[in-house]
């Protein structure tokens, strides 16, 4: 059973760069490639692949709405989002629309198969950038030396994340690796893993719950 | 009333309140004098009440006796008030036939004034015995007299009163007023009433003024510009002092000459105070002719002691001078309230004007003027000396005045504070707007700088990367991968700027963290084991590392280039990266376990060169040691380097941009 993977991407070279990688890969499958914001979502409603593979900027519009339609009517399928540098905002609002992933361009056509299997797997990559905007977003100090301090005093509004995943944040926010964090916590890199692909579950879950809220203050609800 | 009318000027919030109040006392006050005026109209009236019984006329001897002359001595007939410039007795008859059944009673004798003191009999019997001059002591009795005669005494039908009129020193000579004779029940009101004017009133006046003088004089003297104040309270002061020689009756015969000059200076001071207030008052500064009036006022007191205590010269001569002075000064007062037209300089004339008046109308009263007996017999017998209440009335409206002035300027400070605060709120906001304007531009600066940075940066890095490649490139030098190569390190190299460059601040741990996510994977993928170690202090606020971004970029450089030759060239299994920030030092240590550096330097490998200048930019100090088991390279930035803190500013203000 191979992975089906739809790309959205309007650069013809990194089309290419993708398709290449997605067919060279044989658990992989192509389910399309396609350029607009229209043809994705034409594309999802019809195709709904495992794996969706999208460069932000498109020709008719901003490729968060594709993420959000994808959330919406297909949860199953998992967003890797396409990205210049790794840790800019764009990453960040678009794991909070449902992104799991990013994958940076300049990616050997390799580390982009095994980024589509992680995603797929469960599995999400997160930068030390990243790691600390979500600390951030979650209003929790992101660097107290946590061997030598007692746990910080609970926020007034409690942070959803758990303690473990604040502290994996943390650490990955330092730069160190999945493997790193995992020796230093005692637990598998996998587990390390599951937790950060929860930690976005958390981040978009948590970023709906302020827009809902937000528009009723706004009187849209 | 004076001390009451200063107290609520002190609430400056109640101007207009204090400004009516102000007017409202000058009314009362001028309305209490008319009825003053009346009083002592009715005082004076010879008509007066049931079985009293008023004796125009005596008989009077010329004769210093403790006893009465007899009958048959040379009495002269005399029409009351009667003077003689030594002791006199006067005898004095009358009938109690006149008086009804229902008045009788206690009866009493009434003698407005008494100046020199002396003796009362009545049908040879002494019913009073007044202390005169002599035993070394003065008495100058200003009260009016009323002696009870006993019952026993009086007979039916006619009966003999004898005075001994004492002489007096002033005013000179023995004077007998005209004498009244009645019941008590008639007399005590007439006393009364007397009393009140010429002995309550000068109290209460010097009591007032020495308060209300002290006052002003208090406030003058923290207020040394004004004048006017300090002319105030010297006036009222002076008048204070001149009253009180008329309060104190008796007095040790030694202190009567100082007593005296007392009085001739504070008249006089009081006039010339008051014409300088007027001058003052009316915007003329004139100190020649004020120096002249002080002259003139000294004068007399002078005098006075050099004469050896001449009454005549200073009373009479001296003091007819101030009669012009008083006269100029209610000119200057007329010529002031014409040009000023206030109600202030209107009533200050009023006041000057009644003053200077009653003034002169005691000075004829004491002097015997012939022309004022004429005009007013029945008034000038009286002997009411006026300039003690035209004073005070006077004073009243200067005190008046000055209040209301007093209380305008609060007004206008008011009005000044608040014409300030705008202008000091509109000056606030000038500086406001300034600051934004100085920090915008520091900012544009700041920024500009960093621009400038930046284009260095990419211009002298990847764009001087970019050139190489492309001319190795024509050149037919380089084969696909080693094209991908250098794409790739051009790739690296741009994502050291913009992880150094990033907006999360200045701590350079965030992009250190970048940095080593990035670069672990690469030499895990090299099958380089790497060790990472941050040692960053331990205190309360962050382990942050402040640095401006291009300075953590150019460590980035540094730590980049070390790596890429030990993925490239060393031929490693191990490397160890250190990143320490210890007493104000950032060190960083890249040691790995390879061949060490070539002998020479490969060709197109400027990377040692590189390093080396880049830290001398950042004054960094960086050393390397080599060998064939590895290479350590090591660099300290001082903290608080001299290049440093400039940046920080710079960046700190694009950071609060």
């Amino acid at each position: 059973m191979s992975v089906s993977v739809l790309i959205v991407e309007d650069g013809p070279e990194f089309m290419r760069r993708f398709s290449d990688a997605v067919l060279a890969d044989a658990g992989l499958s192509l389910a399309g490639a396609v350029s607009t914001v229209a043809a994705a979502r034409a594309m999802l409603d019809a195709t709904r692949p495992d794996v969706m593979l999208l460069d932000l900027g498109l020709p008719d519009g901003d490729g968060v709405e594709v993420i959000r339609h994808a959330a919406r009517h297909h949860p199953q399928c998992d967003v890797l989002v396409v990205t210049m540098f790794g840790d800019d905002g764009h990453v960040l609002s678009s794991i909070e629309a449902g992104a799991t992933g990013y994958l940076l361009k300049d990616a050997m056509p390799e580390r982009i198969a095994a980024a589509i299997h992680e995603v797929h797997a469960g599995g999400s990559p997160i930068s030390p950038g990243i790691a600390r905007r979500v600390l951030q977003r979650f209003r929790v100090a992101p660097e107290p030396a946590a061997a030598t301090r007692a746990a910080p005093p609970a926020a007034p509004d409690a942070s959803p994340l758990t303690e473990r995943e604040t502290d994996i944040l943390r650490l990955v926010a330092k730069g160190l690796s999945f493997e790193t964090v995992g020796q230093v916590l005692g637990i598998s890199p996998h587990t390390v893993v599951t937790h950060v692909k929860r930690i976005y579950r958390k981040l978009a879950v948590h970023s709906r719950g302020e827009a809902v809220y937000e528009a009723g203050q706004m009187g849209l609800l | 009333m004076k001390p009451a009318r200063w107290a609520c000027c002190s609430a400056p919030g109640a101007a207009a309140f204090a400004r009516d109040a102000v007017r409202a006392v000058v009314r009362v006050a001028a309305a209490v004098l008319a009825a003053g005026g009346a009083a002592l109209a009715m005082a004076a009236a010879a008509d007066v009440g049931d079985g009293v019984i008023e004796l125009r006329r005596a008989q009077l001897l010329v004769q210093d006796t403790m006893t009465p002359p007899p009958e048959h001595a040379a009495w002269q007939p005399v029409e009351l008030p009667g003077w003689r410039n030594a002791t006199t007795w006067y005898r004095l008859d009358f009938d109690t036939a006149r008086a009804t059944e229902a008045t009788r009673g206690s009866w009493g004798v009434y003698l407005p004034y008494f100046y020199g003191g002396g003796r009362l009999l009545v049908n040879g019997e002494p019913i009073a015995l007044i202390p005169e001059i002599g035993s070394g002591h003065r008495v100058r009795w200003e009260r009016p007299q009323l002696v009870v005669i006993p019952d026993a005494l009086l007979r039916e039908g006619r009966n003999t009163l004898h005075v001994r009129a004492a002489i007096a020193h002033l005013p000179s000579g023995a004077r007998l007023p005209r004498v009244t004779v009645g019941p008590l029940a008639e007399l005590q009101p007439m006393h009364d009433r007397r009393l009140f004017w010429v002995r309550t009133m000068p109290q209460v006046t010097v009591a007032c003024c020495a308060v209300v003088g002290l006052f002003v004089l208090a406030i003058w003297l923290r207020r040394r510009d004004e004048v006017l104040y300090g002319l105030f309270g010297l006036a009222a002061l002076l008048w204070g002092v001149r009253t009180l020689t008329f309060v104190v009756e008796l007095l040790p015969e030694s202190w009567w000459p100082y007593w005296r000059v007392l009085y001739h200076g504070a008249t006089g001071g009081f006039i010339i105070v008051m014409t300088i207030f007027s001058l003052r008052m009316g915007g003329w500064v004139r100190p020649w002719l004020e120096r002249a009036l002080v002259g003139y006022a000294l004068l007399g007191p002078l005098a006075y002691l050099v004469s050896g205590g001449n009454e005549q010269l200073i009373g009479r001569w001296w003091i007819a001078g101030t009669i012009p002075i008083g006269l100029g000064m209610v000119a200057i007062s007329v010529a002031a309230a014409w040009r000023r037209r206030d109600a202030a300089t209107v009533a200050l004339m009023l006041g000057i004007g009644i003053a200077t008046a009653s003034g002169i109308h005691d000075y004829m009263l004491a002097w015997g003027s012939p022309w004022l007996r004429a005009v007013a017999p029945e008034w000038s017998g009286h002997r009411f000396f006026l300039l003690h209440y035209g004073a005070d009335l006077l004073l009243l409206v200067m005190g008046a005045v000055l209040t209301a002035r007093f209380i305008q300027t609060l007004g206008a400070l008011e009005d000044l504070n608040r014409t300030l605060e705008s202008r000091v709120a509109q000056r606030e906001r000038e500086l406001e707007q300034n600051y934004a304007r100085v920090a915008a531009l520091q900012r544009e600066n700041a920024a500009a700088d960093e621009r400038q940075r930046i284009m260095r940066d990419l211009h002298d890095g990847l764009g001087s990367r970019l050139f190489t490649s492309l001319s190795r490139v024509e050149r037919g030098e380089l084969d696909r991968t080693a094209v991908a190569q250098s794409l790739r390190e051009c790739i690296a190299d741009m994502r050291l700027a913009l992880e150094a460059m990033a907006p999360d601040g200045h701590d350079f741990l965030v992009a250190w963290g970048n940095f080593r996510f990035r670069w672990q994977n690469e030499l895990d993928a090299a099958g380089i084991a790497s060790q990472w170690q941050v040692d960053a202090p331990d205190d309360a606020s962050d382990d942050a590392i402040a640095l401006p971004p291009h300075c953590g970029l150019q460590l980035l450089r540094i730590a980049q280039e070390a790596l890429t030759n030990t993925l490239k060239h060393a031929q490693a299994q191990h490397v160890l990266v250190r990143l320490a920030a210890r007493d104000d030092t950032l060190v960083m240590e890249i040691v790995d376990d390879g061949r060490g550096l070539p002998d020479e330097v490969p060709a197109g490998g400027r990377g040692l060169d590189n390093m080396r200048s880049r830290a001398q930019r950042l004054g960094a100090t960086l050393t390397m040691q080599s060998s064939r088991h590895g290479t350590q390279l090591r660099l300290e930035l001082p903290l608080g380097s001299p290049a440093a803190p400039a940046d920080t500013t710079a960046a700190s203000a694009v950071a609060a941009a």
